[in-house]
């Protein structure tokens, strides 16, 4: 695979000015790992697939919105792919009930595996490791499975309101450490 | 920023939210800039786990799909649309029947106002904006080919201390609002704008209220005042 170096603040400008060009840049660069990252929520491929087209007609139409003033290109983009993974999997439905636990819970989970692929020595990371180990679960499993509270209360076992707590307590925590 | 908010924020970005609580949240986010500011900043903060994710290559189908979903100005599968996207969709979805009595009748009246006699250059669009709920009508809009806006307010329009009127137009949803200019107070003003296309028929002008200096974002945040439809003088 060829590595492309896209510069997508550049890029997303020149989509808002309608310049295709600058999507299929977008796609060149992003598409592969955006596919990933969708997939991890929906945990099927071809499913992931039509998320990310879906989130690159979003891109395309909200480009002009984007503000670079507040924060990276790549984290708007990928806010868009998770968000419309999230969208997808419930069908704009969210229920809060726990779930049942499935048997094979464990393997479904693509949490841990996030979390032990952030590179050594990033904040993110060693802000990670400074939470209480279920507590961490509990927030990377909202954002790396797209998991509502109510299948993470499931899946781990803990009533509803705990986990609820624990993502907001986790969240501040996070801030503080990481600033 | 309280801890409630960054939390708040927090919960949206990790898409914990049920459909009521993000559509509310985002309504907070379009009029407050703390919270857009907390919801970036968990973006950036939380972006490292994105990056964790495996590649998977596209199938070769899947970029023929996506320039033909963005090839037509009205894709099959329309994504759910945000709340600004919805806002100017609403706007869009203006039926021009309620419109046209007030439109009709004061076309006339309003070109005879504000078109003095004997002046040579006639706009190239005119539009009466009306108020969203009430229609009653509440400034005119004159677009001139030349890059020229001239904003007419018909009714005083109170501005709460600390907001200012900003006056905004659209002519392709895919580019989005741009703003014309600002107004302190509701009084004829003409703005100079460039870098706009020569204004066309059922062109979208709309007069939001926004914080002093104008919306933070450069789209409109603050609720729509007055909104209409331009239409081409005979």
């Amino acid at each position: 695979m060829v590595a492309v170096s896209v510069d997508l603040k550049d890029a997303l400008a020149r989509c808002a000015g309608g310049d295709k060009a600058a999507l299929r840049l977008i796609y060149d660069s992003e598409c592969a790992a955006m596919i990933g990252v969708a997939a991890r929520i929906v945990k099927r491929r071809e499913l992931a697939e039509e998320v990310v087209q879906e989130a690159f007609v979003k891109i395309w139409r909200n480009a002009h919105r984007y503000d670079p003033g507040l924060g990276p290109a790549k984290a708007w983009i990928y806010a868009i792919v998770r968000n419309q993974a999230i969208n997808t999997l419930r069908s704009g439905k969210r229920e809060d009930l726990v779930d049942e636990v499935p048997e094979d819970a464990g393997s479904a989970v693509e949490a841990y595996a996030a979390a032990e692929r952030l590179p050594e020595g990033q904040a993110l990371r060693r802000c990670l490791e400074g939470l209480e180990a279920r507590r961490r679960t509990s927030l990377l499993m909202a954002y790396v499975d797209g998991f509502s509270h109510g299948e993470i209360a499931g899946r781990l076992g803990l009533p509803l309101g705990t986990v609820k707590a624990w993502i907001r307590r986790s969240l501040l925590a996070l801030r503080e450490c990481m600033g | 920023m309280t801890d409630d908010l960054i939390a708040t924020a927090g919960e949206y970005v990790a898409g914990l939210m049920s459909p009521d609580e993000q559509e509310a949240f985002e309504r907070l986010i379009a009029s407050d800039a703390d919270a857009r500011r907390a919801v970036a900043d968990w973006r950036t903060r939380l972006l490292a786990l994105d990056e964790t994710a495996t590649q998977l290559t596209p199938s070769d189908a899947l970029w023929p799909a996506i320039e033909a979903a963005v090839g037509t100005q009205r894709p099959v599968s329309e994504p759910a649309p945000g709340w600004f996207a919805r806002l100017w969709q609403d706007v869009s979805a203006l039926r021009l029947a309620t419109l046209a009595g007030a439109a009709a009748a004061l076309l006339l009246a309003v070109l005879l106002v504000v078109q003095p006699f004997g002046r040579s250059d006639k706009p190239t669009v005119v539009a009466v904006l009306n108020a969203p709920n009430t229609s009653e009508a509440g400034a005119i809009v004159e677009a001139f080919a030349d890059g020229r806006i001239r904003v007419v307010p018909l009714r005083a329009i109170p501005v709460p201390e600390g907001r200012v009127l900003q006056v905004w137009t659209l002519w392709d949803r895919q580019v989005g609002p741009r703003s014309v200019g600002l107004m302190e107070r509701a009084e004829a003003r003409d703005y100079a704008t460039s870098g706009m296309p020569r204004p066309v028929d059922q062109q979208l002008y709309e007069i939001t209220l926004e914080p002093a200096g104008g919306s933070p974002t450069g789209r409109p945040t603050g609720p729509i005042l007055y909104v209409g439809r331009g239409a081409t003088p005979l």
